[in-house]
């Protein structure tokens, strides 16, 4: 709970952002371009992380060009990240930060039909073509067609691998079109001592992103939702499916797949042991903080077709966004400041700050992208249909307690396949209706 | 003597002023309306709770499930009966390894074996730490890239697989928990064996009694208070264990116990009463137990 102005009093915070209001409104007829009306007052803001990473300090950066835009002050304090996530109902049912960075999806769809996010939909409209319709319709609620999340950033899943690594292994990634192509390459890269294909579950929902793009690829896009949401059986020969070939890969993971979570995974390939990874490529900017030769060494493709019926027509790209809490002090101030980290201004802040995302705003100039961020967005231009992830694509009492455990027990003991399907049929059977 | 109890009571009840009187309810008043709202409450509140669906947010939607969650549990849910195998393992293990380990060492110890000292601190030391600190420490130690692993010389690639390594995992969870426990005991019955008469030693010793049957016949018969406190401790503690296994698994639950399943279900981000339905069952088998056996001893002394 560190307040990021610490040394400045409550009250003096308070008096500044009186000045700065009265400031506003004196240079509020220069501003006024749009004809909106201005909100003012604190807003306080949530980041989740630790303040010394360098994605608090990429928000901090916009916040503080918020500040500069409007005179009213943001307030930001850092909170774990998992123990943000795991408490999320709880903090919105208390006093929560008035906006906070955030996960379209179920996550945040669940939580705004329970009242505890608000509509940010007007700051949406504000936007305007600057956002894609699809990233509209990601962002949107399905059941009142709303917006609670302004979608800021995205990133895609895909194989991430280092080109120096595989240069010296002879090896291209990038020619990889086939399932076999995908079972050669790690086959190439086991032969040399290296992990074939890396992973890490410890955490329960990182071997979700292999399930995903193998569903995705084998069985298409709608099965794959239709699954999640229930239209679809596990115990389905599509879904056993599924599972063969995720055990195909088994032989080519390091040894310790359920003793290491992402950060594992990531040091894997940070250390030059392993050939291939699946996994979102947020952890680049883990990269970059280690080195600019480490990160220019980084590289992602997609993930190989497997039917032809679908190619590679699929994704997982979870849009990441600003939520504003219903229950904030101050609603409209935090909408507002969530409208302002969606605009071509606050992104420009973040960019300036350091972050490696490529954003879904079509204002921001994608030509000053580096070469990684261009490829990421070569992945995702080869998708038509996108997918957030199973922990946000489902219902938060199925991905994490019952999904989770299921992938750990296929990756302990896959003999028990049978066995684990028909349970989690039978987990997802006994949900109570939302 | 039927006088002098008269008198007595005349004379407690005497002895109890007004502002007697308002210092003692206050100090028992206080505590236990505290208790009642604190933690009778909300337990009963989770017992309820445990019969219904509900997503945690707006009470309005509370819907009344019956026994669904316990039915799913039981029958739809595998991962209770590992978490089940894991208390149960616990249980044994402090049960008939970890305690009589600490008992034996306080025995050891108190006959003032050279050093003794020395050795009642090395032992004593981990008790101090909690579990949860416990739990940092040794994930530190022995976690892929971690201290004992680089000793050994491997890196994150070829780690020796421990946490997740399902042969070898439970034991070394035990392992840590006891190397807590072991000193817990050994300093709890050391306390009672200062307090032992050592003429019903030197008693027995006279009589030509073997160490061992002086131990099983003498001391520990007479070590009866003490010997109640241990198994309650160790009941309770083997069936609330938590905080390490959470430090080293997360809410994954991959080394799964019934309190890390409430807590999953309970407070993870897709909330269920499938949680408040776990908690009950942790607390029945840890209240029942413990119950049934003080019953009966208090029945025995009373006898």
């Amino acid at each position: 709970m560190s307040d990021v102005n610490n040394g400045i009093s409550r009250r003096s915070v308070l008096k500044g952002a009186a000045i700065g209001g009265a400031g506003l409104v004196a240079g509020g007829s220069l501003l006024a371009g749009c004809g909106k009306k201005q909100v003012t007052g604190d807003v306080h803001f949530t980041i989740r992380g630790n303040l010394s990473d360098a994605g608090a300090k990429i928000a901090i950066a916009a916040n503080d060009a918020y500040t500069a835009k409007t005179g009213n002050k943001v307030i930001s304090q850092a909170v774990n990240s998992d123990d943000f996530q795991n408490n999320f109902v709880q903090i919105l049912q208390g006093t929560p930060d008035d906006a906070f960075g955030w996960m379209a999806g179920w996550r945040t769809n669940a939580r705004a039909d329970a009242g505890l996010l608000a509509d940010v939909s007007e700051q949406v409209k504000a936007l305007g073509s600057s956002l894609s319709a699809a990233a509209i319709q990601g962002a949107t609620n399905p059941s009142d067609g709303k917006q609670y999340i302004i979608p800021t950033t995205y990133y895609p899943w895909g194989l991430h691998y280092r080109k120096s690594t595989m240069q010296e292994l002879g090896l291209n990634p990038e020619s990889i079109a086939t399932w076999d192509d995908l079972i050669k390459l790690c086959e190439a890269t086991q032969k040399k001592g290296l992990v074939g294909y890396a992973l890490g579950d410890k955490g329960g929902w990182e071997a979700m992103g292999t399930f995903d793009i193998l569903n995705m690829r084998l069985n298409g896009y709608q099965f794959h939702i239709d699954l999640l949401n229930g239209k679809e059986q596990w115990t389905d020969a599509k879904v056993v499916e599924v599972f063969n070939h995720m055990g195909e890969l088994i032989p080519f993971m390091n040894k310790n797949v359920l003793d290491i979570s992402w950060d594992g995974m990531r040091d894997l390939l940070l250390q030059k042991k392993c050939g291939a990874m699946m996994m979102g490529s947020w952890f680049a900017n883990d990269f970059l903080a280690k080195s600019q030769a480490d990160y220019d060494d980084l590289w992602i493709v997609p993930f190989p077709e497997i039917n032809p019926e679908h190619g590679i027509d699929s994704i997982d790209a979870p849009l990441d966004g600003i939520s504003v809490a219903a229950n904030g002090k101050n609603v409209e101030g935090g909408a507002d400041l969530a409208g302002f980290l969606g605009s071509k201004e606050g992104i420009d802040a973040a960019v300036a700050a350091g972050d490696t995302s490529i954003y879904i705003s079509s204002d921001f100039d994608t030509s000053t992208y580096d070469a990684f961020n261009k490829q990421k967005l070569a992945v995702l231009g080869a998708a038509k249909n996108i997918g957030f992830f199973l922990d946000r694509d489902t219902r938060g009492d199925f991905a994490g307690p019952v999904v989770g455990p299921a992938i750990q027990s296929f990756l302990k003991n896959p003999k028990d396949l049978t066995k684990i399907l028909e349970s989690t049929q039978a987990q997802w059977d006994a949900l109570p209706a939302l | 003597m039927k006088t002098a109890a008269v008198n007595k009571k005349v004379r407690s009840r005497r002895s109890l002023s007004r502002n007697d009187r308002f210092t003692l309810s206050a100090f028992v008043g206080i505590p236990t309306l505290l208790q009642v709202v604190f933690l009778w409450g909300p337990t009963l509140i989770t017992v309820v709770l445990s019969f219904t669906y509900w997503n945690g947010i707006n009470v309005g939607d509370i819907k009344w499930a019956g026994f669904a969650n316990y039915k799913n549990i039981f029958f739809g849910s595998p991962v209770f009966y590992d978490a089940l195998k894991n208390n149960v393992v616990w249980l044994l293990w402090f049960t008939f390894i970890a305690t009589p380990l600490g008992i034996l060492l306080a025995y050891q110890f108190d006959r003032k074996i050279k050093g003794h000292q020395i050795y009642e601190t090395i032992f004593y030391i981990p008790v101090v730490l909690s579990l949860a600190i416990i739990g940092i420490i040794w994930n530190f130690m022995l976690q892929p890239g971690g201290f004992v692993q680089g000793i050994m010389g491997r890196d994150i690639g070829n780690a020796i697989s421990i946490w997740g390594n399902y042969d070898i995992n439970s034991y070394v969870i035990m392992a840590l928990a006891s190397w807590r426990h072991i000193g817990y005991i050994m300093l709890l019955y050391l306390a009672g064996l200062k307090a032992f008469d050592s003429s019903l030693r030197e008693a027995s010793a006279i009589d030509g009694a073997t160490e061992w049957q002086t131990f099983r016949k003498i001391i520990f018969p007479t070590m009866r208070p003490v010997n109640v406190i241990i198994l309650v401790i160790t009941i309770i503690d083997s069936l609330r264990a938590f905080d390490l296994v959470y430090i080293i698994y997360g809410t994954s639950t991959a080394w799964p116990l019934l309190n890390i399943l409430a807590f999953q279900n309970f407070a993870g981000q897709g909330i269920s009463m499938k949680g408040a339905a776990y908690s009950v069952i942790a607390l029945v088998l840890c209240v029942v137990p413990i119950l049934v056996y003080l019953r009966n001893v208090f029945k025995e002394d009373l006898q």
